[in-house]
């Protein structure tokens, strides 16, 4: 056993740092694993029988059905219509553009389902015009970067799906619901973090719209937002299941885009369709590999002996919670949520259900945790995307991100401490006991 | 040649999402229409899925998007970038070839000759995994082609699999442009506006 476990983290180590692609890193790895104790044929036939068995699942089937629809609902019109409303909610505070930044970016991250989109299509638009009212440049794009993060936390949500699978069947519909505390704590912690920052700056206070323009931009807001309705209010209603809804978030973003908006023009789908394979591909083909990974490691009893040096880290479950979530946190600033979430939660999970954590809550922690990594270098990709938007440096970025940092960690805090932040909701709706 | 594979491989994935659309919604459909609910919908829909995960990780091969950590390779220069960078083709091609062109014909000879069949569709269950052999050559294929490239080349080339998903960052380029446009132009009417 002592050999496949150090075969298995060498090879893989050794492949990720040389630039494999990680779902090949994982699969090599998981090959060169199996041979130490299986014949070639039967390893290489399990190995195949494992990738294909591994996404042949009806819930993963939301994936594909979300990255379209998010990909349908990403046009540049609808991430207006979604930040004229945010000015109608915030744009009157003290500092008010950048609470509308925060606002939109989650609902955007939420419609799209994608940290990256909502970065381009909301920064996009709000770093500039932030810049002209005169916030500094490299403030507005952290903004922009930290909050985006937040729509991966609130639902319809492609990595929570992936986390319902490596836990081994924690149910969406709870991951769903029990993302949004979490997800609007961390939007309102950022919004702190701007307050203070605005008032000390003497940042403009934007003009209070007038009833009327309030009105129909609120009016003009609805149908993008109404699909949260539809996928949410299905799924609690148990009138769908997470995969029923995805297909009707495909069908009512159809609708809206190219019927109702024209935005997105009946040609353009066949090259909307290839774009969202490439995305939903490069996702199954991780999941495909890990979840023959995940095989030959419990094949080894590999997460038990991680789990068991874990616990005698120390008596101190506070402790080992910390230890979990730095670890996180450096696998986070090196690797992308899926496969990160792929690897490290059947590794983990055993470990926090020991100490008293549900899976529900550590999905929630994870997820958040791993939100982080997307904004810190050396290769968080919220975070080039957004410098590149605005035309900074990622070093220039850095000093501004930093009071953000630290309420994520403040807010990752709490989330890992009370329970109730993930679970109350679910619980609630009678989604868990 | 390998642009042709490259575009019908494009074409072929696309349309198999399309299929997914309409048969989950087919599926839906059945559930709220007074008619049999649909049977064999949620099996078809599984195996496109199959389909799509495996044939499509071939394409994100071919358009480098897979995910990978590229920080030692943008560190290095000359022959030692371009040996590891051959390595790394060398990888994907040996677990292309053994796990996915070797062990996946053999699952599919396999399930052939034990005749499992597909419980509602009734499908030889060889057809599903039929699509492992066929994603594990075009890895390969594409493997070679990446491979005469980066020894022809003359230039360093750069890491082949970085950490962005590229379809987004694509997308976020045209949003981009597009914003740009607009504001060029709300720019030009107030002051037209203005001469007028």
């Amino acid at each position: 056993m002592e050999v496949a476990v150090i075969v298995l983290l060498v090879s893989f180590l050794i492949l990720l740092a040389l630039n494999v692609p990680i779902s090949i890193s994982i699969g090599a790895a998981t090959v060169l694993t199996m041979l130490c104790t299986i014949d070639f044929d039967p390893a290489m036939i399990t190995m195949a029988q494992r990738m294909a068995s591994g996404i042949d699942s009806f819930a993963l089937l939301a994936i594909p059905f979300f990255i379209f629809s998010g990909m349908l609902m990403g046009s540049g019109g609808i991430a207006r219509r979604i930040i004229d409303f945010a000015r109608v909610l915030v744009g009157m505070l003290p500092g008010g553009l950048a609470f509308v930044n925060i606002i939109s970016c989650t609902l955007f991250g939420s419609i799209s389902g994608s940290a990256v989109a909502a970065t381009s299509a909301i920064g996009g638009f709000m770093i500039p015009s932030m810049t002209k009212e005169g916030y500094d440049k490299n403030f507005n794009t952290a903004v922009t970067v930290a909050s985006s993060t937040t729509g991966l936390l609130i639902p319809p949500s492609n990595i929570l799906i992936v986390f319902s699978l490596a836990s081994g069947g924690v149910s969406i519909a709870a991951l769903f619901i029990a993302g949004y505390l979490p997800g609007l704590l961390l939007a309102l912690g950022l919004m702190i973090v701007c307050g203070i920052w605005a008032k000390a700056k003497g940042y403009p206070v934007g003009e209070k719209p007038t009833l009327k323009f309030a009105l129909q931009k609120t009016l003009d807001a609805v149908p993008s937002l109404f699909l949260i309705f539809i996928v949410i209010g299905g799924i609690i209603s148990g009138f769908f299941t997470a995969t029923e809804a995805s297909a009707v978030a495909v069908l009512y973003s159809l609708l809206l885009s190219c019927v109702v908006y024209k935005e997105v023009k009946w040609g353009e789908l066949p090259a909307l369709l290839t774009k969202s394979v490439e995305t939903t591909a490069i996702v199954m083909f991780l999941i495909a590999a890990s979840s023959a990974m995940s095989w030959i490691m419990s094949y080894q009893n590999i997460p038990q002996t991680i789990s068991q040096a874990l616990i005698t880290i120390s008596d101190n479950p506070l402790l080992i919670l910390l230890t979990i979530n730095l670890i996180l946190l450096a696998v986070g600033a090196f690797m992308d949520m899926t496969p990160a979430v792929l690897i490290f939660t059947p590794i983990f999970l055993p470990v926090v259900t020991e100490l008293g954590m549900s899976p529900l809550q550590f999905g929630i922690v994870m997820i958040l945790n791993l939100c982080i990594g997307l904004c810190t270098p050396p290769v968080g990709s919220v975070l080039f995307v957004g410098a590149s938007i605005s035309k900074t440096s990622i070093t220039a970025l850095i000093r501004p991100l930093m009071p953000m940092y630290l309420m994520m960690f403040v807010v990752l805090a709490l989330v890992t401490l009370v329970p109730g932040i993930s679970e109350f909701l679910p619980r609630a709706l009678g989604l868990i006991e | 040649m390998m642009q042709k594979i490259e575009k019908a491989l494009a074409f072929a994935l696309g349309a198999l999402l399309a299929l997914m659309v309409v048969d989950v919604t087919w599926q839906i459909l059945t559930r709220f229409l007074p008619m049999q609910p649909s049977s064999y919908t949620e099996e078809l829909a599984r195996y496109l899925l199959v389909w799509i995960g495996i044939l499509g990780g071939a394409y994100a091969f071919r358009k480098k998007s897979h995910l990978g950590i590229d920080l030692l390779t943008n560190a290095l220069h000359g022959t030692a970038r371009k040996t590891v960078q051959i390595f790394v083709v060398l990888v994907c091609f040996g677990f292309a070839a053994s796990a996915m062109v070797y062990g996946g014909s053999k699952l599919m000879l396999l399930t052939f000759e034990l005749e499992q069949y597909s419980a509602a569709l009734n499908i030889p269950m060889g057809y599903v995994y039929s699509v492992l052999p066929l994603s594990g050559l075009l890895i390969c294929l594409f493997s070679i082609d990446q491979l005469v490239e980066l020894i022809t080349a003359k230039q360093e080339l750069p890491a082949e699999f970085d950490s962005s998903v590229h379809p987004f960052a694509e997308e976020a380029e045209e949003i981009q442009a597009q914003v740009a446009r607009e504001q060029q132009e709300k720019q030009k009417q107030p002051s037209a506006a203005a001469e007028a």
